[in-house]
């Protein structure tokens, strides 16, 4: 082809500035493919627990995005996740008003962003591994503080601090869409429309380059690491809302889980680009997955195995349609 | 320009590494709208020098005058405040980043929304276009990432930026090194309208044909020390090719 239809030169053009857009095409053909295979999937009770299992790892995703855009990994979200649970978890068992329980569990989980943040731009030891053991620390204690055994919460009615972190309304939706859409969208416009966000994309496009240019690189990774951990947090305790127990092995897995989102939407493993639209889709994505299979009739088993396809693919597809975008 | 002396002057300026002497006793000066070649073999010390320039670590001995005044330059940011913008030929821009972010990146012009600051998109796109159309750059928009710039596009988007900032001294760190023929001689034009709009500009090069082409003095350093300081008809570019190659002997006397 000598001249390429217009068309395509449009859509090339808008797609440099779009990398979301696998990850939504991805999500409207699993969506359609689920519409025909399973039943009831087109109902609002299953949109509704599409969305509960998209939300509680949508917000972890959303600030390991943040933190991936910066050029870092936390491998230590799951881990903190169920450290937060915990302490919203014993803090409500023992009587505290829950608000208080709520805001030591994110204040414990800011304070293990920081410490992974400070060790990771004070030693340059890479994020990989610092979150790493991180990880297997927290779940560690967590371990040995509860001797391995669950904590459960009965309270005789839903507490208001509950409902508003992970309460029903309209039928099965829950609020916690609601936390994980408003967070969604303020993070996209921090990093989308403010200086900070200019800062995130720069630090991790080429932190050598940003720093020379006068932007404060540490400090946004520092800040990054606090954001990720306190939204893993938050996770946690609205998890908790729902299930009113927790185990210590919750959030086991979850780093991964919400990594893969990540990159399905969009985000560079190296840094520097990505935004939240996609890690939306991508969540949406693995939600639709683990709700759909179930509901074709699918064991729960093959759920993992398929969300490791799709991640394949969607980088495949992410980045070939990069490439040629910028041709 | 000699009614108000240099922009620059470095007085006595000594540092080194460990047991590495990187620098000794070196004077260097760019006067005001000056193209002033810095030029020697790998490890002459020109990086070192620029460095101290620019903040990025302080000289063991020596002083510092921009505009006159004695100064102290303890960081880059110090630096640029005083008017002095560097372009490294690497670091220049961020490709992943669009154009009209990378101009501003550090310095973003914001809209107040009570509390809340959000960058001024309008106003960053229009100074980046009218930027690019002066340089002859043609892209669709703003918005676009930098990765779709050639080597030569983004070293004069670069320049374009410190022009745009209100740079006093341009420091241009082998901004030709990678170019094909036809972008270098875009970006020398580039450097020479610099210049027409007052700017003093300190160019590192290893080639010293294109720093020729638009240098109004050399300062040639060899092992950390200033071994020739030319203007431009005292010298041609094959005599401090020869300068560099074997090394500066002093004239008899």
């Amino acid at each position: 082809m000598k001249n390429p239809p217009r068309f395509f030169h449009l859509f090339a053009l808008w797609l440099r500035q779009h990398p979301e857009f696998g990850a939504f095409a991805g999500t409207v053909i699993v969506f359609i493919g689920f519409s025909f295979t399973a039943t009831r999937f087109l109902t609002a009770d299953s949109m509704a627990s599409i969305l509960t299992v998209a939300a509680e790892l949508g917000i972890v995703s959303a600030g390991i995005t943040f933190l991936m855009i910066s050029g870092e990994f936390d491998l230590s979200v799951g881990s903190v996740l169920g450290v937060a649970a915990m302490i919203f978890a014993m803090t409500s068992k023992a009587g505290w008003p829950h608000l208080a329980g709520w805001v030591l569990a994110l204040l414990a989980s800011a304070g293990i962003g920081l410490l992974n943040g400070i060790i990771v731009t004070r030693t340059r030891i890479p994020s990989f591994i610092t979150t790493l053991g991180a990880m297997m620390f927290w779940r560690g204690i967590l371990l040995a503080v509860t001797g391995g055994f669950p904590i459960s919460y009965f309270p005789r009615e839903m507490p208001l601090m509950f409902f508003a972190l992970n309460g029903r309304f309209a039928g099965q939706f829950r609020t916690s869409a609601i936390w994980f859409l408003g967070i969604m969208l303020l993070l996209n416009l921090v990093l989308v429309r403010t200086r900070y966000g200019n800062a995130v994309y720069a630090t991790g496009g080429n932190r050598e380059a940003a720093r020379v240019l006068g932007v404060a690189t540490d400090k946004v990774k520092l800040l990054n690491f606090v954001i990720s951990a306190v939204l893993a947090g938050l996770a946690g305790c609205i998890q908790f809302s729902r299930f009113l127990s927790v185990d210590p092995m919750r959030g086991l897995g979850l780093e991964l889980e919400a990594i893969a989102a990540a990159v399905i939407g969009g985000t560079l493993l190296t840094g520097g680009a990505g935004n939240l639209i996609g890690t939306l889709f991508g969540v949406l994505l693995v939600g639709m997955v683990r709700s759909g299979l179930v509901q074709a009739g699918a064991p729960a088993y093959w759920y993992q195995a398929f969300v490791g396809l799709i991640v394949v693919v969607a980088v495949i597809v992410n980045t070939n349609l990069r490439r040629w975008a910028l041709k | 320009m000699s009614g108000r002396g240099p922009l620059v002057k470095m007085v006595n300026i000594s540092k080194s590494f460990g047991t590495v002497q990187a620098l000794k006793d070196v004077d260097f000066e760019v006067g005001y709208q000056e193209v002033m070649g810095l030029v020697g073999d790998n490890g002459a010390g020109k990086s070192t020098l620029i460095k101290i320039l620019t903040g990025v670590f302080p000289p063991d001995t020596g002083e510092i005058y921009f505009e006159g005044r004695r100064v102290d330059i303890r960081s880059p940011k110090e630096a640029r405040d005083l008017g002095i913008e560097t372009v490294y030929q690497d670091l220049a821009l961020i490709p992943l980043m669009s154009i009209s972010r990378n101009f501003f990146l550090g310095r973003e012009p914001v809209v107040r929304m009570g509390p809340l600051r959000f960058l001024d998109k309008r106003r960053m796109d229009l100074t980046v276009r009218e930027v690019l159309s002066e340089i002859g750059i043609k892209v669709r928009s703003p918005d676009e990432p930098v990765a779709v710039l050639s080597g030569g596009e983004r070293q004069s988007v670069a320049i374009g930026r410190a022009v745009h900032f209100g740079a006093k001294l341009l420091i241009l760190d082998e901004p030709t090194s990678a170019l094909s023929v036809r972008e270098t001689h875009k970006v020398l034009d580039y450097i020479l309208e610099a210049k027409e709009r007052g700017l003093s500009i300190i160019f590192i090069t290893h080639n010293i044909y294109h720093v020729y082409s638009v240098a109004d003095r050399f300062t040639i350093l060899e092992h950390g020390h200033k071994v020739a300081e030319f203007r431009k008809d005292e010298v041609s570019a094959e005599e401090i090719i020869e300068i560099i190659r074997s090394g500066y002997r002093e004239p008899e006397a």
